[in-house]
């Protein structure tokens, strides 16, 4: 079957302005995830029960082990629960098939990941093209990278460029379809802070600009100013949510 | 265990089906090569047992008449060691349920000495007793296409008297291990046997009464043939003596020789070919191998192990898949060597012809084959121990790209990502793409040999028996006859149309060439037995000179204006200088003709036939067979229907036996290369894959992405690999092509599609299966590791 024949999971007006009564986007419930390694079970995630809503700048932090990653990967329809349910605008992802989760995906969902994962032999324009062209309503190339001020660097290989400019080219490749939601797994975890300042700021004006919910996992608590909500994850429990009263602008972050 | 052989033999489990395609490759040459050296071995070691034991003569001569007391002057020749005088004649044959008379040839044994020369082998029964009468023993190729057994009866005409023989024994003999006509391509052991009876009653029936009319001799160790030979003419030259000859011209020894030097051809360049392919591929996959374990080299070394044993832990990957490579290409070679042996028997009479694996060849091809793997690896071995541990314990630095020859050109403005990816990843490693390009392209040109064979066999068909030979049949007599015997043979029952020829036993001369055959003499144009140029149109006899096989010209070293001795062995023995006229065109053996007429006049007679070319009406053929049988004089019979039938039928085996083995080769090298660069493409790109999964590519883009890069190469290798194709058939077809057989170049676009059929099947299976894997790609893992 094609993918344009998958029925898409996200086929919903736009989200509601502030002032209505806000529908979450992801809805989990007793979201469990074990892993079974060998003889072992591993309990990534153990009954989460989340809201997350449109336009949110969410940071998850964790020790490793946490369940952070794995809370991101089941949003981003990476993998799927064990027990409990995961509804993306009313639709569950938990019984979602391999190619409705691709759908969902490709439709839906940014990602970006601390390694970069850009394609060695395209250019950044090219790895950014790579999105827009099976995207439903994409920008241009270009208009990505000028988001994340790359403008100059746009027919370099990521060989020829530093790790800060690889990750914005990794963010405008992840918002160049316009994606309802933006995931960031640890994306300053190879930077030093300067560099990491910069894709912060990329991503934060994603989010501004076009209202994308963004989840951020990192180890760094200082980050956890910009979100509008800080979820703390330990032994796949949530231990703590605090809501920030003031988002504190990238730019006044320093670690 | 050692823990490092632990880990080999996991790794290796890991990566079987890549191990297993390369080794499959090199088992494909050294199948070749071990079964072309073990049957160059088994033939060449079985004749020269046979030809010693069995005292095979080293110099040959027919003579018309010589008594019996030349025998002890010829023993006197310097440089003879051995001489054996007999009594040779032809006879026909009438055999239960074999329509048309069958020919043959009976020798003598002697009775009053012990058989010095030719020593028979008896299979079954006994040899005639002395004095017996009518006693025979048979050529054990006849005897088995009829199932004649010792103690059988048969009824034949010799010298124009019909006579019944009794069978007493089954034997073969050293000048009979192809039993055929002299000159003929394939046995045709129904209607062809030889026989041997007692010497003083075959003289009797020939009218050779104290004489004889062939000689053997056996040249003593260390001396030249050719003395001997020259001694033998002027000896027998009275007597009607022909012109002596050594094992060179031995109609059965060269057919023996032409398959070793056959067999030799195939032993060296195929296998080279695969080799050099396993080699790379070896190389390709280890360099692969060594690069996803550059952490691994770093921590063994970093706990001690020296440089030189990590490198020999990396070349035991090599070693495996020779090890692997050599037992099945061991195994595939005997098995293959056996039943071409088993075919071997049917063409060639030896008391016990077995296979004999060339144990040095195996040891060769071991010795080779390692070589090749080994230094295909030892630039990736010797860069993973050159590296500091510290540094190596690092991921590799991201590879470096830049835009493909096709983008640079501006040719490639609209292309999409997943194009350019594939075609800088081609262009970035351009020795891989090129190797998986050329094992493609030799896939692709392998299968075009057994078409080109089969249709080449075709087209003889065709050419031979349709367009040259219109005849329904060929009637030798046993001795040339005059103008009468022409028309016995036109008034035969149902003969619509009958055409004379002559046939002079000469030899030809040009240089220091020369060849001994049969001149024949035509009408100069014929409606039934034409002579035919390279296009299959007939050519005119010239009403002066000679025209001759291309392929004679060619031994002779002679050319269209030549002037050419002719040295005719029959008659008052006649020496002309002839003019090559022209060349013409055939398939099998060689001949020169000339205008019936002249080659008359050079033999100073009147209208001498030696046999007629006759056109049957169906609806007397029965009748005529009859006749055929009854008449004394006819000493042999050709019908082409039969011939045409038995020469389909024996090649027909040897092609099905080609087809399958080229057809397998292809097969294995097809999908072996695919599979092996897509299962690289897919290790090396692994992460990219599956970032293109996590990002919202499908399962099928995402494949499409990887095998792009292999249909891009295999569609670039088919039409090379035709070109290579047509090569290696035109490269076969000549080695393949000898004094008894010529096979012409045909391609058709029949042969060229199988080709291309087979590589893109056997692609696609192989893609598919490397694609399964793309669905099992762990993506989360990949993206949390730098690779």
């Amino acid at each position: 079957m094609d993918i344009a024949e998958i029925p898409a999971i996200t086929n919903l007006p736009p989200p509601p302005s502030h002032g209505e009564e806000r529908k979450p986007l992801f809805s989990a419930r007793g979201l469990t995830k074990v892993y079974t390694t060998g003889a072992v079970d591993v309990r990534a995630l153990d009954g989460v029960d989340l809201d997350l809503f449109a336009g949110e700048l969410i940071v998850l932090l964790g020790a490793s082990g946490s369940g952070k990653s794995t809370l991101l990967n089941n949003l981003g329809g990476l993998d799927l629960p064990t027990a409990g349910s995961l509804t993306y605008r009313g639709r569950d992802l938990a019984q979602a098939n391999e190619d409705e989760l691709t759908r969902f995906r490709r439709d839906s969902v940014g990602f970006v990941f601390q390694f970069y994962n850009l394609i060695p032999s395209l250019t950044a324009r090219e790895n950014v093209a790579l999105i827009t062209e099976i995207a439903h309503d994409p920008m241009d190339p270009e208009e990505a990278l000028a988001l994340v001020e790359l403008t100059d660097r746009m027919d370099h290989f990521p060989s020829q460029m530093s790790g800060g400019q690889q990750q914005r080219v990794a963010i405008a490749r992840a918002i160049a379809k316009r994606p309802e939601v933006l995931l960031c797994d640890e994306p300053t975890g190879a930077l030093d802070v300067k560099t990491g300042i910069t894709v912060l700021e990329a991503i934060e004006h994603a989010n501004l600009e076009l209202g994308t919910l963004t989840v951020i996992i990192t180890h760094n608590a200082t980050i956890a100013d910009m979100a509008d909500r800080v979820i703390h994850l330990s032994d796949g429990h949530i231990i703590d949510i605090r809501t920030n009263a003031h988002r504190r602008p990238v730019r006044s972050l320093a670690w | 265990m050692h823990p490092l052989n632990i880990k080999l033999f996991r790794d290796i489990g890991k990566m079987k089906g890549q191990m297993v395609s390369v080794s499959l490759i090199m088992s494909c040459g050294l199948a070749m090569m071990i079964m072309a050296r073990s049957l160059i071995l088994s033939l060449e070691s079985t004749r020269d047992a046979y030809y010693e034991h069995n005292r095979f003569a080293d110099v040959f001569c027919d003579v018309k008449r010589a008594p019996n007391a030349l025998r002890s002057r010829l023993t006197q020749i310097p440089g003879v060691a051995a001489v054996e005088t007999r009594v040779s004649g032809k006879i026909t044959l009438d055999l239960p349920g074999l329509s048309e008379p069958a020919d043959g040839v009976v020798l003598s044994l002697p009775e009053d000495r012990p058989q010095q020369l030719n020593l028979l082998f008896v299979r079954r029964g006994r040899l005639p007793e002395s004095g017996s009468r009518s006693e025979v023993v048979v050529g054990e190729a006849f005897a088995k296409a009829h199932g004649f057994e010792p103690g059988n009866t048969i009824s034949a005409i010799m010298h124009g008297a019909r006579q019944t023989l009794k069978i007493v024994g089954i034997v073969l003999s050293p000048e009979y291990v192809f039993e055929s006509r002299p000159g003929e391509t394939l046995p045709d052991n129904r209607r062809f046997g030889v026989f041997w009876m007692n010497e003083r009653e075959l003289a009797t029936a020939f009218e050779l009464n104290g004489a004889f009319n062939n000689v053997l001799v056996d040249v003593a160790p260390g001396e030249a043939p050719a003395s001997v030979m020259a001694e033998l003419d002027r000896l027998l030259a009275p007597y009607g003596g022909l012109v002596a000859y050594d094992r060179k011209d031995h109609p059965s020894a060269v057919r023996l020789s032409d398959e070793l030097r056959v067999m030799r051809g195939m032993s060296v360049a195929f296998p080279a070919v695969f080799l050099s392919i396993a080699a790379f591929m070896t190389s390709a996959m280890l360099t692969r191998l060594i690069r996803l374990q550059r952490e691994q080299i770093a921590q063994l070394k970093a706990f001690g192990y020296s440089s030189s044993q990590v490198g020999i832990h990396y070349l035991k990957f090599a070693l495996f898949i020779v090890v692997i490579g050599i037992t099945v290409g061991g195994i595939a070679g005997t098995w293959l060597g056996t039943n071409v042996v088993i075919v071997y028997r049917r063409f060639f009479q030896f008391p016990l012809l077995t296979f004999h694996p060339d144990i040095r060849a195996i040891g060769v091809a071991f010795f080779v084959s390692a070589g090749a793997a080994f230094l295909g690896v030892i630039g990736a071995v010797r860069q993973a121990v050159k590296l500091p541990p510290a540094e190596a314990m690092r991921p590799e630095p991201p590879a470096e790209f830049r835009a493909s020859l096709l983008e640079r050109l501006g040719l490639a403005r609209f292309a999409s990502p997943g194009f350019r990816m594939i075609l800088r990843n081609i262009e970035r490693r351009p020795w891989q793409a090129f190797f998986t390009a050329f094992g493609l392209a030799l896939a692709t040109g392998i299968p075009v040999v057994p078409g080109a064979m089969r249709d080449g066999i075709d087209y003889i068909l065709t050419f031979q028996w349709d367009k040259a030979q219109h005849q329904d049949v060929s009637l030798g007599l046993l001795e040339p006859g005059s103008g009468s015997a022409l028309s016995d043979m036109r008034s035969l029952p149902g003969v619509m149309i009958a055409e004379p020829f002559r046939s002079v036993p000469a030899r030809l001369r040009f240089g220091h060439h020369s060849r001994r055959l049969g001149v024949t003499g035509l009408p100069k144009e014929s409606l039934l037995n034409r002579v035919l140029d390279e296009s299959g149109h007939p050519v005119a006899l010239p009403p002066d000179g000679l025209l001759v096989s291309a392929k004679l010209a060619e031994i002779l070293g002679a050319k269209p204006g030549d002037r050419i001795i002719l040295e005719v062995q029959e008659g008052q023995r006649p020496r002309r200088e002839a003019v090559i006229q022209g060349l013409v065109t055939d398939y099998a053996g060689v001949a020169a003709y000339m205008e019936i007429d002249s080659l008359r006049k050079l033999m100073r007679e009147g209208p001498t036939v030696s046999g007629a070319h006759l056109a049957v009406d169906a609806d007397h053929w029965v009748e005529f067979l009859d006749r055929v049988k009854e008449s004394p004089r006819i000493a042999s019979l050709a019908i082409k229907s039969a011939v045409r039938q038995s020469f389909r039928k024996s090649t027909a085996e040897m092609i099905g036996l080609i087809q399958g083995l080229y057809f397998s080769f292809s097969i294995v090298v097809a999908f072996g290369v695919v599979y092996n660069s897509a299962r690289i493409a897919l290790s090396e790109r692994s992460r990219d894959l599956a970032t293109l999964r996590v990002i919202g590519f499908t399962h099928r883009e995402v494949a499409a992405v990887m095998i792009g890069e292999i249909v891009i190469l295999t569609l670039v290798a088919l039409p090379v690999g035709l070109v290579i194709g047509s090569y290696l058939a035109s490269a076969i077809v000549h080695t393949a092509s000898t004094e008894t057989v010529r096979l012409p170049l045909v391609l058709t676009s029949r042969t060229y599609a199988t080709a291309v059929l087979i590589v893109l099947v056997s692609a696609a299976i192989s893609c598919a299966v490397v694609s399964s894997r793309i669905r099992h790609l762990d993506l989360l893992s990949v993206l949390k590791s730098t690779e």
